[in-house]
């Protein structure tokens, strides 16, 4: 029953599984995104408060939500490396914080465009998803830096493995405890807008589809840069450097 | 074995009182982030203004981010000086569990930096102008915040003990995670000026200190034996 796990340890097996799920990801993930965006940008009708903003939204929403995902995935790839010192598991954790460094940057890009015409301003303290994704980059900043800075591949995985386990449980602590300072200031708030209200299934349907070619395009970039830093990785193997003459 | 076996407890306070000794000899390292804190609470008031309403507002939060920085800055002394001359590995190749060792060293680490912040910390919210009934609600916020601030920043110096020359990655990893303490402690001593108790944020931080008590060394030791091997 286990096999299939200890297998994900060889960075072998995972390339050439990965090489055969690829084309079938990036053709969904295509799908999927030319749908949503076509649909969300172009079809969509303008919302009778926020007008053509609100497309903004379609974009906000996915990658927001996406961006929520990657603290969890470095835990369990932090487990992984701890417990079972997979190397593969370090490979994917190295680009999950520089994706997720990323997608929290947009989040809050997207989130401070649409806020800068729905609220008035590019940046609110009092809104406590903005204050905790601030600091969600800030940790995984401090992720990357801390790799980048160790130069031993094999104590930068367990350091950054156990900054990336403690990170996670520290994101949930600052996620609640800026939600209680936030509900304690927010006495008069410009922020009423719920950025969540569906005003109609067209809406929340083409959200829905992005949120998924987001998760397909976040899954595909993932693959192919774990895939390339395998073949950076494992360059002194035998089967790398036959497939990189063959090609 | 020739030698007479030691208890979990005796390496303990060994440890401790080692730490203690090693800190009085070198005054520098108590000294140095003490002035720091003082002298930075000191600029906020040249800097923003000095019109005793406005210290007022910032107080809290003055006194709080500068005790973060002056804790970032000892932090350093933590465990540096053990990896250069060769005793961390000693402490590490003990036979008795590396959480209490790591724990005793935590303690006295916070004895020597935090506790003098905490002390001096009535005298500077004079100087900034906090109200009187708000003085032993920021101190007993601090005696509760300091400590957690010590475990946890533990954690990144055992992380980035071997690194030749870490200069900031130490603060790019510490201070987002005070972002909790922060937020505790400066609204306990904002519902005190609001005449409401801050019982219910002190007690989160109590909360938040035995769960940094308990778990934060099992990290920190494991993030030494990541570094040292």
């Amino acid at each position: 029953m286990w096999v299939w796990f200890f297998k994900l340890g060889s960075p072998k097996w995972f390339y050439e599984l990965s090489g055969k799920w690829l084309p079938w990801l990036i053709g969904a993930m295509v799908i999927f995104m030319t749908v949503g965006v076509v649909w969300g940008l172009v079809f969509l009708p303008p919302d009778y408060q926020q007008g053509f903003t609100s497309r903004i939204l379609i974009v906000h929403v996915a990658v927001a939500g996406t961006s929520l995902a990657f603290f969890p995935l470095m835990f369990v790839a932090g487990t992984i490396t701890l417990v079972w010192r997979m190397k593969l598991a370090d490979m994917v954790a190295k680009h999950a914080a520089i994706l997720g460094a990323w997608f929290s940057f947009i989040t809050l890009a997207t989130g401070s465009l649409w806020g800068s015409v729905m609220w008035g301003t590019w940046w609110e303290w009092t809104d406590s998803r903005l204050v905790s994704m601030l600091f969600q980059l800030f940790l995984l900043l401090g992720v990357i830096s801390l790799r980048s800075a160790l130069e031993d591949s094999d104590a930068a995985a367990k350091a950054c493995a156990l900054l990336s386990i403690v990170g996670c449980i520290n994101v949930v602590i600052i996620k609640y405890s800026v939600e209680w300072w936030n509900t304690l200031h927010q006495v008069s708030s410009p922020v009423t807008t719920d950025a969540s209200s569906p005003n109609g299934p067209e809406f929340w349907i083409a959200t829905l589809i992005m949120i998924v070619a987001v998760y397909l395009f976040l899954s595909v970039s993932l693959i192919l840069s774990t895939r390339n830093e395998i073949l950076e990785r494992e360059r002194k193997a035998q089967w790398v450097q036959d497939l990189v003459l063959k090609s | 074995m020739t030698e007479k076996q030691t208890t979990t407890s005796a390496a303990f306070f060994a440890t401790l009182k080692r730490d203690l000794l090693i800190a009085f000899k070198k005054k520098n390292d108590i000294v140095n982030p003490f002035m720091f804190f003082i002298i930075v609470v000191s600029l906020f008031p040249i800097g923003i203004s000095p019109e005793s309403d406005r210290l007022t507002e910032i107080a809290a939060g003055v006194i709080w981010i500068s005790v973060l920085l002056a804790s970032m800055l000892s932090m350093d002394n933590l465990y540096r000086s053990d990896f250069e001359d060769g005793s961390l590995e000693q402490l590490l190749l003990s036979p008795h569990p590396l959480f209490f060792l790591v724990l005793a060293k935590n303690i006295s680490h916070w004895l020597v930096s935090g506790l003098p912040v905490v002390l001096v910390s009535p005298l500077l919210a004079y100087m900034l102008a906090l109200p009187e009934e708000a003085y032993g609600t920021l101190v007993l916020s601090l005696l509760l915040g300091t400590p957690i601030m010590s475990l946890v920043g533990s954690i990144a110096v055992a992380l980035t003990v071997g690194l030749g020359s870490r200069g900031l990655i130490l603060a790019v990893i510490t201070l987002p995670m005070s972002v909790p303490v922060l937020i505790f402690g400066t609204l306990a001593v904002q519902s005190t000026l609001n005449s409401q108790s801050p019982l219910g944020y002190l007690s989160l931080m109590l909360v938040m200190l035995s769960v940094s008590v308990s778990l934060a060394p099992l990290a920190s030791a494991a993030a030494l034996r990541i570094s040292v091997n």
